[in-house]
């Protein structure tokens, strides 16, 4: 019993030892004390918009070489991949920030990649048009952290905004973490200041407003009264439009049946007007009482337009049963614009 | 002399019917383990003839088969040719040929639409209740807008 209980002490502290060590080695995190954004409120579409983010972090654990890692919510449109450079300074070094191979996975994941991680962890950050997308960066290096160093850097981003010549008005997301742990959630494990440690941080600015595009507007930050889903479509894609009667008070009557009042613009110059109240064109509302409506079209069939032609862009009102009320863009008389086209 | 003559004969009688033993387990043991040549069925040709019908559709994994009216809509496929009657979104907005790239094992079915190029999708082809359905993605659209339609053989 003596020897029993003895092995089982002995036992008890290696296996403390062990988990100890295993800690040692796998919690190789940074925690990140500062996290500063330097963003502009506005810009034109097609110019050269300069961000810096600064962050500082902190390793409280066994030393191990990480990269940077750096998420960027944008829209979809603005083909950020294609139209953004990240340089960095910082105390361990300067370098640029690389696009973050599809093969490489978020290490708490489950085997996704970076970005279908971030899009998992935190949505598109409280912007309402799906249309957007993580793009995510790493250091080119590798940097050595020993335990209980302190890095301050700077991300200096240059990104031409508006690729796909839209009007928008969307939050960007920002999210800064090192490649080992990834986005590991708070564990309990303290900073030196007593402070729960965190693996990883994430910023969403307020609306960033993009003016001077050709395009239609879009608000990724606004409920809007309608709405097409797929946001990038053609005429030969199932749309659906809804109409959110509860985002403010219209001449149409809440829980009234709704009506699709458009036209369409071809690409041969020729128009085609679908404006007559019936099953054809009637939205139907979500849940009784909801003030919730959506209709699901086939444009080409709908417009009725022949094989050899290509509808460019609609316009449109939602009406009421007899056709005299009708709502178009922002509560107004002016009809909701909407561009068939893919970027 | 004679004895041993005698014993001599039993032993070879003795012998002569161990042989005689011996030989016939040998043909029946020859005869009993032939080997015969094994030959997996032929797979049978996938026949796609006939008139398909839409039993469910979704598009970026939205279900659309609720909220889109596909009744009418119908592929046939006959004696190399498909048909699209009352047409919807489709890989393919024209009529014209097909192919499957294997009639055995396909994995990719091509549509010529008359006068222009074969647009070729993967489907998959199961057996689902008892019922052979036939399922194809692809993009009418924009290229990121992906649809998947799953057919079944109208009765």
């Amino acid at each position: 019993m003596r020897s029993y209980l003895h092995i089982k002490i002995k036992g008890k502290m290696l296996w403390s030892f062990c988990a100890i060590l295993i800690l040692g080695i796998v919690i190789t995190c940074c925690s990140i004390t500062v996290f500063t954004i330097n963003q502009p409120d506005t810009a034109t579409v097609g110019s050269t918009v300069p961000i810096s983010v600064n962050f500082t972090y902190h390793n409280i654990y066994a030393s191990s070489t990480e990269n940077l890692v750096f998420g960027f919510l944008v829209p979809k449109g603005w083909a950020t991949a294609q139209n953004c450079k990240i340089t960095y300074t910082s105390t361990v070094g300067n370098g640029s920030m690389v696009l973050m191979p599809s093969t490489v996975t978020e290490p708490q994941s489950n085997g996704l990649s970076w970005p279908a991680a971030l899009l998992k962890k935190f949505g598109i950050g409280g912007n309402l048009v799906n249309d957007m997308e993580w793009v995510v960066y790493q250091s080119d290096v590798g940097y050595p952290l020993s335990n209980g160093e302190e890095i301050s850097a700077i991300l200096n981003i240059s990104l031409k905004v508006g690729a796909d010549n839209n009007n928008t008005l969307c939050k960007l997301g920002y999210v800064i973490a090192e490649s080992a742990d990834g986005l590991r959630p708070i564990d309990g494990s303290l900073d030196n200041n007593g402070a729960k440690y965190e693996y990883y941080a994430e910023q969403i600015t307020p609306c960033f407003m993009l003016t001077g595009g050709s395009g239609d507007v879009v608000d990724f930050c606004n409920p809007q009264l309608t709405s097409v889903d797929p946001p990038k479509s053609l005429d030969n894609d199932f749309i659906t439009l809804t109409f959110d009667g509860t985002v403010t008070n219209t001449a149409l009557p809440s829980g009234s049946a709704v009506y699709l009042c458009a036209t369409a613009n071809t690409s041969d110059g020729k128009t085609y007007t679908v404006c007559d109240q019936s099953a054809k064109t009637q939205f139907i509302q979500t849940a009784a009482g909801s003030n919730k409506y959506k209709i699901t079209i086939w444009p080409r069939s709908y417009f009725g337009i022949s094989d050899a032609q290509t509808i460019v862009n609609m316009n449109y009102f939602v009406t009421d049963v007899t056709g005299n009320i009708k709502v178009g863009y922002g509560n107004t008389a002016s009809p909701f614009t909407y561009t068939f086209k893919c970027n | 002399m004679n004895s041993l003559k005698i014993f001599n004969m039993k032993r070879f009688y003795k012998f002569n019917s161990s042989v005689r033993l011996l030989v016939i387990f040998a043909l029946l043991g020859w005869t009993s383990c032939k080997v015969e040549s094994l030959k997996p069925p032929a797979e049978a040709t996938k026949d796609v003839s006939g008139n398909w019908v839409v039993i469910a559709a979704t598009r970026n994994g939205t279900d659309l088969t609720s909220i889109v009216d596909f009744s009418q809509f119908k592929l046939s496929f006959s004696q190399g040719k498909y048909t699209l009657i009352n047409k919807l979104p489709f890989l393919v907005s024209q009529n014209g040929t097909y192919s499957l790239d294997d009639p055995q094992y396909p994995f990719q079915i091509s549509f010529t639409p008359t006068g222009s190029k074969a647009v070729s999708t993967a489907f998959t082809y199961p057996i689902v209740n008892g019922v052979r359905q036939l399922t194809l993605t692809f993009s009418p659209g924009c290229p990121n807008n992906t649809y998947v339609y799953t057919f079944q053989k109208a009765n």
